[in-house]
């Protein structure tokens, strides 16, 4: 009891210690494709570093919306992380609490203060980024809702760590034409959510263009620090959900001894790293949508994910 | 054998249209000779056959019962008129210099009349859709062959409409050999179908039925997916368009007439009301849209459209009469509306203009276009004593016996209202007052030929019907029932 | 295997998706190579496990045709200079049209029910719902889409949605007859494909869906 505790607070804290080297691998690879020396790894935390040690501008218009979004977006992950498979594949003690439903809506709790937060501060370009955050969130909603439904019929639960266990064992049951729909209609969710090409373009300057990176625009010292780290946090929660989940349910710790568990981290780290390879692919080879697009893109998703519950019901 | 001959000298005839000359007069007169050979062979065995001789085949392959006789002697009697009907047209419309497009008009004609010869022989239900598809390909290139936009239009949506129905034939016909399968006999034929469909699941046999009817009947011309037809059969040059209305819309309506064998016993009622209800629908959509047209090929193409639908209703009502009166009918259009293509195309060499109100008169500017269109519209809009009068007079003698007053009503009026669409332009066309200018040239002779040949059945189906053309009548009819 | 087969029914039921709604008009043709490609895997799979190498020439020849003969064909008449690269507008929008897709596919399983209920072979309960639904999005495709190419492609995916049907359904029609008809569907390949060409040079735009001039007033 007292183990699955610690192994709890273990996975939180290789989700808050880990994410932003992977966020360091996704920017220096990608300038590696493109032919360019990318940043070091290790960039991400002396970013986070850096904003910690200085001082903090806050607008004297904004409320306490503006002050308290950072801690939200920085904790609403790490409640994500007790939920989710990340280093065992038993539940843990807090497996319980919320299911995947649950998991989503604790994140989309996240993205909803960010986007007061930056309607809040009166900038124009905080408003118009906070706006198409919610227009790609909305569209993403019934995608995930029948990610999740198409799910919990397959396994009959939403737990994810029940649901794991259903494309573990009999290897057959990973081709099924609805698991291999589901996985296609997650990665676009995945883009989606975190704000990837071809949804939006993580490291463009231009304000105008902006849609997932406006919401840290007005931040600065402490809260751009929470901020940037929650942003890192999130996306390694969607990636564990979907590689642990979905995609390569192999891997993590069966039983209880701390040396297997340690031992998942690197596993962990190495899966990431292949999809993180995929992502690069994915994102060096297709432009920007614009923005009407975007619905076209969502649309697709959601009629993929709804061939897999057609599928999946149809009983083939 | 004779057969195999019908089928191997068209392919004879196109290879010869590839000699390469200067002038049309090899392609031309190769493919007058290969479709009189045609011609030949299939009156033999269309006579043989009203005697009560068979005709020797290819078992499981070749073979040739009534209904084909009467499909193939109508296919090679259009195909050897409109052969010799193209050697005038043609010339006019290419030109002297245009020895290369004469040619490529007819190694395809060629190519055409053979997968049209091929669809009634064939035994095996899957090489029949193949011969069907094929019948479209083959035509393609004939319908854009005066290469403007509108020909281009008509073509493409001719080859998108069509492919899309013989590819729901297609399913229609895997559903059939699926339920062909589960007996395990005989085989994938129109006799072996036919022989086995009382064992097959009716659930197969009405589901491929429909398929197969919403598949070829976009092909034959009914509505609702008639749309290609007005702008195909009035695009294509006139000699095609006789083949296209006459006898092209004929073969797949004949794929989807092989079924009714197959349906007797639990489904009949459902395709009998299947056809009724789609032939009516045709026959109205057909009739009202023919007051409208601008266009005189537009005009008898609609009476296509028209005359697909009354031949279904008469499949439809059944009993030996109506058998009788469908096939009556299928010939009698044949035959009639491939003279009103001809007449058309005489008309287009004299006025140059396709549109209805710029011809007025044209019994002074031409007076035999004038007088054969003066035909041409009264014998297909069904005025006695014409052929078309009597087949449709015995459909509605079958529909009264059957007691369908509704049908019958709605018959008469469907065709009352094309009768006057047809005959009030007809009349302008060819007696009205206004334009009229001389013709730039007399009719070619080749023209004149064929008008002169093709006019004498179509009266004379009118008054009296040969013996054994009678006999091959009922046989034909006596290969819907069972 | 049967697992593998249904795999591949999936991917063959979103590329028909694709076929729909894929703006590129290289990118749909790409879609109809995966196609094709699922379509022969399918064959081979029914091949394999009916003992039958009727099916696997079968599967042969749709890979040899339709998944290499007839888009290097295509590509070859219909060159870059020719066609359209990107399709503008659709007759319905595109989200629209995936939805009305969705139902078609639901619409061709209640088709399939009747026939389903009879047979028990397992492989049919995948091919052929999925192979009706390939058909009807084919024919959808057609009346959405306004350029020449993805017209050519509808009625491709139409067949190929026939086919598959067809191999778990007819998995035993004479030899002859597969061969005619891929040959068919070569030449409805090229038919078309040399028609678009001509309009091209004729009407200056491969925009087939707009040219209307025929109709009556």
């Amino acid at each position: 009891m007292i183990q699955k505790i610690i192994f709890n607070i273990l996975q939180v804290l290789v989700v808050m210690l880990l994410s932003p080297l992977v966020k360091g691998v996704i920017d220096c690879l990608k300038e590696n494709i493109q032919s360019k020396k990318g940043p070091s790894i290790f960039q991400p935390y002396r970013d986070i570093w850096k904003l910690f040690h200085k001082d903090e501008v806050v607008s004297e218009q904004s409320s306490w919306i503006f002050r308290f979004t950072p801690f939200i977006c920085f904790t609403t992950p790490m409640f994500v992380a007790l939920l989710i498979p990340v280093l065992t594949d038993y539940p843990l003690f807090f497996a319980f609490m919320a299911d995947m439903l649950g998991g989503g809506f604790i994140l989309a709790l996240g993205g909803f203060f960010a986007a007061l937060a930056a309607v809040d501060t009166g900038n124009p370009y905080g408003p118009m980024g906070a706006s198409r955050t919610r227009m790609v969130g909305f569209l993403a909603e019934p995608v995930f809702m029948i990610v999740f439904f198409t799910v919990s019929f397959v396994a009959g639960s939403t737990i994810p760590y029940i649901v794991q266990k259903v494309w573990v064992t009999p290897i057959a049951n990973f081709f099924e034409p609805s698991h291999v729909l589901v996985m296609l209609a997650f990665l676009m969710l995945i883009l989606a959510e975190s704000g990837r090409i071809p949804v939006d373009n993580p490291s463009g300057h231009f304000e105008l263009a902006m849609i997932d990176e406006s919401k840290g625009l007005e931040y600065s010292g402490r809260g751009a620090a929470l901020m940037k780290w929650g942003g890192c946090m999130k996306f390694f929660v969607l990636l564990c959900i979907f590689l642990n989940v979905l995609v390569t349910p192999w891997g993590l710790a069966g039983s209880g001894s701390l040396w297997e568990v340690l031992l998942a981290v690197p596993l962990v780290l190495v899966k990431m790293f292949f999809f993180i390879i995929v992502l690069v692919i994915i994102e060096s080879s297709l432009a920007k949508l614009r923005l009407y697009r975007i619905t076209e893109f969502m649309g697709a998703a959601f009629v993929t994910s709804l061939a897999a519950v057609v599928i999946q019901l149809l009983g083939i | 054998m004779e057969l195999l001959y019908i089928l191997a000298i068209p392919l004879i005839s196109a290879s010869l249209s590839m000699i390469r000359t200067s002038t049309q007069k090899i392609a031309a007169g190769g493919t007058i000779l290969g479709t009189l050979a045609v011609f030949i062979l299939a009156w033999k065995a269309a006579w043989g056959l009203g005697h009560g001789i068979e005709v020797p085949g290819i078992t499981g392959w070749l073979s040739c019962d009534g209904f084909s006789a009467l499909i193939l002697l109508l296919v090679s009697f259009v195909g050897l008129a409109a052969a010799i009907f193209s050697w005038g047209y043609i010339s006019e419309r290419v030109g002297d210099s245009g020895g290369k497009r004469a040619r490529q008009y007819y190694r395809r004609y060629n190519l055409f009349l053979l997968s049209m010869l091929a669809v009634p022989i064939l035994s095996q239900v899957a090489m029949v859709w193949i011969a069907v598809e094929l019948t479209t390909l083959l035509s393609v290139f004939l319908v854009s062959f005066e290469n403007t936009a509108e020909a281009m239009e008509a073509a493409w949506k001719y080859v998108v409409l069509t492919c899309m129905g013989a590819a729901l034939a297609l399913v229609g016909v895997l559903i059939l050999y699926w339920g062909q399968s589960f007996i395990a006999t005989g085989p994938f034929t129109w006799a072996g179908l036919s022989e086995a469909s009382s064992r097959i699941q009716p659930v197969f046999l009405k589901t491929a039925f429909l398929f197969i009817l919403i598949g070829f009947g976009t092909k034959a011309g009914l509505a609702p997916l008639h749309t290609w037809l007005p702008d195909a059969h009035s695009q294509a040059p006139s000699p095609v368009c006789a083949l296209l209305s006459g006898v092209e819309t004929t073969t797949a309506l004949y794929a989807i007439l092989r079924l009714i064998p197959l349906m007797d016993g639990v489904s009949k009622d459902n395709s009998s009301t299947w056809f009724i209800v789609f032939g009516l629908i045709s026959m109205g959509t057909a009739a009202f849209l023919l007051i409208q047209v601008k266009d005189y090929k537009r005009l008898f193409a609609f009476s296509t459209i028209e005359h697909m639908g009354i031949i279904l209703v008469a499949a439809g009502l059944g009993g030996e009469a109506g058998y009788l009166a469908s096939t009556y009918q299928v010939m009698a259009h044949a035959v009639t509306k491939s003279f009103c293509f001809f007449a058309a195309g005489a008309a287009l060499l004299m006025t140059s203009t396709r549109e209805i109100s710029s011809v007025r008169g044209l019994i002074r500017t031409s007076p035999i276009a004038g007088i054969s269109l003066m035909i041409g519209g009264l014998a297909i809009a069904g005025a006695p004593p014409f052929a078309v009068f009597l087949s449709e007079f015995s459909i509605f003698r079958a529909s009264l016996a059957e007691g369908r007053y509704g049908v019958t009503g709605l018959l008469v009026l469907f065709i009352t209202i094309a009768f006057g669409g047809i005959m009030v332009h007809v009349n302008r066309m060819v007696f009205g007052q206004g334009l009229t200018s001389p013709a730039p040239r007399p009719l070619p002779l080749t023209c004149r030929v064929t008008l002169a040949m093709t006019v004498i059945p179509v009266f004379l189906l009118g008054f009296y019907v040969p013996e054994p053309l009678h006999n091959l009548l009922r046989f034909a009819a006596a290969c819907f029932g069972r | 295997m049967i697992q593998l087969n249904a795999l591949a029914g999936g991917l063959f039921l979103l590329t028909a998706f694709g076929v729909l709604a894929v703006r590129q008009v290289i990118g749909c043709l790409r879609l109809f190579v995966i196609q094709s490609i699922l379509l022969a895997a399918s064959a081979c799979i029914l091949g394999y496990e009916l003992a039958s190498i009727h099916l696997l020439v079968v599967a042969g020849i749709t890979l040899g045709v339709k998944s290499i003969l007839i888009p290097w064909l295509l590509f070859r008449v219909l060159s870059h200079e020719i066609h359209a690269r990107r399709e503008i507008t659709q007759v319905l929008n595109i989200p629209t049209s995936l939805l009305v897709a969705a139902a078609i596919t639901i619409f061709a399983y209640f088709i399939a029910q009747p026939l389903l209920e009879i047979s028990s072979a397992a492989f049919s309960r995948i091919n052929l719902p999925i192979g009706m639904a390939g058909l009807l999005l084919g024919a959808y495709a057609i009346t959405v889409r306004r350029e020449a190419l993805p017209q050519v492609l509808g009625i491709l995916t139409m067949e190929n949605g026939a086919f598959f049907a067809g191999v778990s359904i007819a998995p035993n029609l004479p030899l002859i007859a597969e061969l005619a008809a891929a040959f068919d569907v070569l030449i409805i390949a090229l038919v078309m494909g040399l028609l678009a060409r001509k309009i091209q040079k004729q009407v200056g735009t491969t925009l087939v869906g707009k040219m209307a001039t025929l109709k009556e007033e």
